[in-house]
């Protein structure tokens, strides 16, 4: 087995130490770094959230191959930079202003990341220009926000309309979820998509990049 | 009336096993992977570790209750409570905490890439705070029973917090209001126990909200009503 399908492996495996060492050892190797996080690290992601889609995994399982994909990320990550090497899109993430509830929002953020977008996580309470200066100056093609409360929800769509104040409409995308958000209320305020959870969040950017 | 302060023991808040795998989509019979069970082994001492929980609980007579209730005047205009609250034998405002330091833990975890744990960590302190509110629930006489309604639920808004923490005063046991009135810290809940006979906490769930509902919970409390 070459050490690309190792680092594959124990990313199903959720062995992050041993991520760690192979993608140090492949970088060593001087194997390309794009086929490190392409051939290695993605792969091994995409093995586990397909597992994950068919009921085969549980979520605490994904939660340790994303750590064990980490750990790998945070070794290329510089080489990565420094060899201009895009990832798949760049997400400005939140939950949105009055909302202190971020673990739905940081498990969208850990599947995305796994799934080779980057992502820009702007923590809890987060204002609407703050989601649209962070997406504009880091030139972001999305922005998802989470909220769990009903009266937090408006916020999402003052997101929206400052987007389309601003001409930015169309550009950057919006992604909308959280336990008070529905698919209908995503489309009464204009969001580009719903998603219900993370794995229908790298659903949705992987058809749509 | 008189303020009561409850001490709960870190060992009857501690949910069930099951409960918590339940709330991460592993439900029974399936087998709990290893590496999983391990998992939840180490961060429930994690958890035992790290809560202080505490609660408050005040009784409070119907008409005191109906003027929180009233709030800003932004409920529902129909709502369940608004009809089981004025049959009720007795009421009381609850509110519990498990600290900020469970809270302070799962950030850090999360920040450290330790996201697995963090998760596994908030769904135990998840389940316990609803294990709190039912200990609080069983508070009742054998021919009554307690349920515990909550602002920010069934059409009662969640500015309703104001009014209840103007009376209890949770923040004599930590917890405080933010501007969106929401609780910090966040592994706390609030409400009013509502002590009555059985029939009274019975209702159709064709409210307004309850066409926006996600959770459904109102089921199961009236299904566990029968036993």
């Amino acid at each position: 087995m070459d050490i690309l399908q190792q680092i594959s492996e124990q990313i199903d495996l959720g062995d992050d130490e041993k991520v760690y060492e192979l993608t140090a050892t492949a970088i060593e190797q001087k194997i390309p770094v794009k086929r490190i996080l392409e051939e290695g690290l993605l792969d091994g992601m995409n093995i586990v959230g397909k597992k994950f889609k068919e009921h085969d995994i549980f979520l605490p399982e994904v939660l340790m191959a994303a750590k064990a994909m980490n750990a790998g990320m945070e070794l290329i990550k510089p080489l990565l930079l420094s060899g201009n090497i895009p990832m798949k899109a760049k997400v400005v993430l939140g939950t949105v202003r009055g909302d202190l509830h971020d673990i739905g929002k940081n498990l969208v953020g850990v599947m995305l990341k796994g799934a080779g977008f980057e992502v820009i996580d702007l923590g809890n309470d987060v204002s609407p220009e703050k989601f649209i200066e962070t997406a504009k100056r880091e030139g972001a093609q999305f922005i998802g926000m989470s909220t769990l409360l009903t009266t937090t929800m408006p916020v999402m769509k003052e997101v929206i309309e400052l987007l389309r104040i601003e001409n930015l409409e169309g550009k950057i995308k919006t992604l909308v979820g959280g336990a008070a958000v529905s698919k209908s209320y995503a489309e009464e305020i204009g969001a580009t998509a719903y998603c219900y959870d993370g794995s229908n969040a790298v659903e949705y950017l992987n058809s749509v990049i | 009336m008189k303020k009561i302060t409850l001490h709960f023991s870190i060992k009857e808040i501690t949910p069930d096993r099951e409960v918590v795998f339940e709330s991460q989509g592993i439900n029974e019979g399936r087998n709990v992977p290893e590496k999983i069970s391990d998992l939840y082994d180490y961060s429930l001492s994690v958890f035992q570790k790290d809560i202080e929980p505490k609660a408050i609980r005040q009784e409070i007579t119907i008409p005191e209750f109906s003027e929180i209730f009233q709030g800003n005047g932004d409920n529902d205009e129909n709502t369940p409570v608004q009809h089981i609250f004025s049959l009720a034998d007795s009421l009381e405002l609850f509110a519990f905490t498990l600290g900020q330091n469970i809270s302070d833990t799962i950030s850090g975890l999360f920040s450290s890439k330790d996201f697995a744990l963090a998760y596994m960590l908030d769904s135990i302190a998840s389940a316990s705070t609803d294990k709190a509110a039912s200990i609080a629930e069983q508070y009742s006489k054998e021919s009554a029973k307690t349920l515990l309604y909550s602002p920010g639920y069934c059409g009662w808004h969640i500015n309703g917090q104001k009014q209840l923490f103007k009376k209890l005063k949770p923040e004599r046991i930590g917890i405080s209001l933010s501007d969106q009135f929401l609780m910090i810290p966040l592994k706390s809940i609030s409400g009013v126990l509502i002590t009555g006979k059985k029939e009274i906490h019975t209702f159709d769930n064709d409210f307004t909200f309850c066409a926006q509902c996600k959770t459904f919970s109102c089921i199961a409390r009236q299904e566990h009503l029968l036993y």
